[in-house]
């Protein structure tokens, strides 16, 4: 008798652990992929130095009685055939309380487009600004071509910024100069060229972006389209290696953000060079990335060329890439 | 939050704003502004063509003030024709270094903040340091080395244009003394050290405004309505520091040796 009632008790038992592995795999089948729920483990400081969780510092997108925020997080970071001409190392960057990149390691290939997405606030502007060094990182390093950007002096930061072009979300044109004024600034500063060399530059550069009947107006006179082509023929009239473009489809049509992407697809095939779009638009992720970088919670999900990134398994990225409205991302 | 904590923070902004101008300074003195000569002389241009007329009329106005007030006074006492005392000293020593002062505060001052917190907020200073212009350079030490070159002429023509007007108020208009007199008493009392004195002390006044100026529009945050703060604040901080410097400047240059002609 007893051992009839203890062999129920394991039956019992058994049951329960499968109604269990049934609950997860039903759970796991609503997101969408029934392959992988991520190992938990406890979160810990990377830097230890630098104050804990919920007590010195929050983290958006993390509930303060979260204990496993990067579940999500395999931090995968699949070949992609070629070189980083930027490697974010461990970096960590808070403001007051708000902890935006919180041990953000990714490298951004050369001779790619690479996109960095991510929800809204997840700090993908902050992190151009870290690049660029307009900001300096709490921890970590941020090496462009193997050189360290923190440990520079601003007179070095100045002139590696030379190899750079920026477009920014609306232009950030000199709202004194006129839009050939604006194209022709940065050759006027940095090259020893003649008006009629930097003529020929510019007309070329505004002609590219469909701006040349534009180049006499003033950036108020124009459309926030048309300030953002005039933008990019400004980041691109020193012939940079390295070209940010932060968040080029605000604002704009889907057809306006389709004809941006094209042009910034043919550019780049024309010109080569790191191309990095940092955007939350699918649609401009699926038309111009080689390379995808997801961010999420100041960390990188995962990272890899785009076709991998469409594929991938893991639930985050799945349910971002495919704007899925079940998954580990909700609305608050 | 303890009562120290308002004149702490008050220091605080003061040391900040006194390191931002001695960055400042240091890169007019350095030469490194020169790379941008350019942008420095188009600033002067717009000093020129957008300040010069308003101060000028300003100084206008009260030049016929110092005028009329020494004209009535010294008739008052019965020596109408020291008419001239009066309006040397208004003039020369306070009215103009003050209006001057004012006027800077209220439209160069804050046209700088106002227009560097503009291009601050719409990423543009951003984009100047992106693409390796030194937006420090480029936007406060070319406005300071364009206030240098410029402001002391203007400030010359100024006192030239109170003169004029302190003349035609008691000899043309008010009438109880002579043109001969009336020059007679008014260049007794002052000497070329005295217009040295009070051209140092407009230009402390304008060098100050221009980096307050410059201070407030570069670290404005917080959207066009922190562009609107950071503009009241310089303007009530300039206001003051004029009268600092205006009140300085008498008790420095004339204070110990008022430099009149009086009493042997």
């Amino acid at each position: 008798m007893a051992t009839t009632k203890k062999t129920l008790v394991h039956d019992q038992e058994a049951e329960d652990q499968a109604a269990a592995e049934t609950d997860v795999e039903a759970f796991a089948d609503d997101v969408g992929n029934s392959s992988t729920l991520p190992e938990a483990e406890p979160y810990q400081e990377l830097v230890p130095g630098l104050g804990k969780l919920n007590q010195d510092y929050i983290i958006p997108g993390v509930d303060s009685d979260e204990t496993e925020p990067y579940r999500w997080h395999t931090g995968t970071k699949r070949d992609h055939g070629g070189e980083d001409a930027i490697e974010i190392i461990d970096v960590v960057k808070q403001f007051g309380r708000m902890r935006i990149q919180n041990g953000l390691n990714v490298g951004i290939p050369d001779d790619m487009i690479s996109m960095l997405l991510g929800p809204s606030g997840t700090g993908k502007s902050v992190l151009i600004k870290l690049i660029v060094g307009l900001l300096y990182p709490d921890s970590g390093d941020i090496l462009v071509h193997g050189e360290s950007v923190p440990d520079m002096t601003d007179d070095e930061l100045f002139e590696m910024r030379k190899k750079f072009g920026l477009l920014f979300q609306d232009g950030a044109l000199f709202g004194s100069m006129n839009i050939y004024d604006n194209t022709a600034f940065p050759l006027r500063q940095h090259t020893d060229k003649s008006e009629e060399e930097i003529g020929e530059t510019v007309n070329k550069r505004l002609n590219e972006v469909g701006l040349t009947t534009a180049a006499e107006k003033m950036p108020n006179e124009l459309s926030g389209g048309m300030r953002k082509r005039a933008g990019f023929a400004r980041a691109l009239v020193l012939d940079p290696s390295i070209v940010f473009f932060d968040e080029p489809d605000s604002g704009l049509d889907p057809v306006r953000t389709a004809l941006l992407c094209e042009l910034i697809r043919e550019i780049h095939e024309e010109n080569g060079g790191c191309y990095m779009v940092i955007s939350h638009d699918l649609g401009t992720a699926r038309r111009i990335a080689d390379f995808i970088a997801v961010l999420w919670k100041g960390r990188i999900v995962e990272s890899g060329l785009s076709s991998d990134l469409f594929g991938s398994d893991n639930e985050f990225v799945s349910q971002f890439l495919n704007a899925e409205t079940i998954g580990p991302l909700a609305m608050d | 939050m303890s009562w120290l904590a308002i004149p702490r923070d008050w220091l605080a902004s003061l040391g900040e704003i006194a390191r931002f101008s001695g960055r400042v300074v240091g890169l007019v003195y350095s030469g490194r502004v020169f790379r941008f000569f350019g942008e420095a002389l188009r600033q002067a241009g717009i000093l020129i063509l957008g300040s010069a007329m308003v101060i000028w009329g300003l100084t206008f106005i009260l030049g016929l003030q110092c005028g009329i007030e020494g004209a009535y006074f010294s008739r008052s006492v019965g020596a109408p024709s020291n008419a001239g005392t009066f309006a040397a000293w208004c003039d020369l020593r306070e009215v103009i270094p003050y209006a001057f002062g004012y006027m800077m505060a209220a439209k160069v001052g804050t046209g700088i903040v106002a227009e560097i917190g503009a291009m601050r907020i719409s990423d543009e200073v951003d984009a100047l340091e992106v693409m390796g212009v030194n937006p420090m350079i480029f936007l406060c030490a070319t406005r300071l080395l364009a206030a240098w070159i410029t402001l002391p002429f203007i400030y010359l023509v100024g006192i030239g244009v109170g003169f004029i007007a302190s003349y035609l108020a008691v000899v043309e208009q008010v009438g109880e003394v002579s043109a001969g007199g009336y020059f007679l008493i008014f260049w007794m009392f002052q000497n070329p050290p005295d217009l040295i004195f009070s051209v140092i002390k407009g230009m402390s006044m304008a060098t100050v405004i221009v980096l307050v100026g410059c201070y407030y529009g570069y670290t404005a945050s917080g959207g066009p309505v922190g562009v609107g703060t950071a503009t009241a604040k310089s303007m009530v901080l300039n206001i003051v520091l004029v009268h600092v410097i205006g009140m300085m400047g008498t008790l420095v240059f004339w204070g110990a040796n008022p430099r009149a002609p009086v009493g042997g």
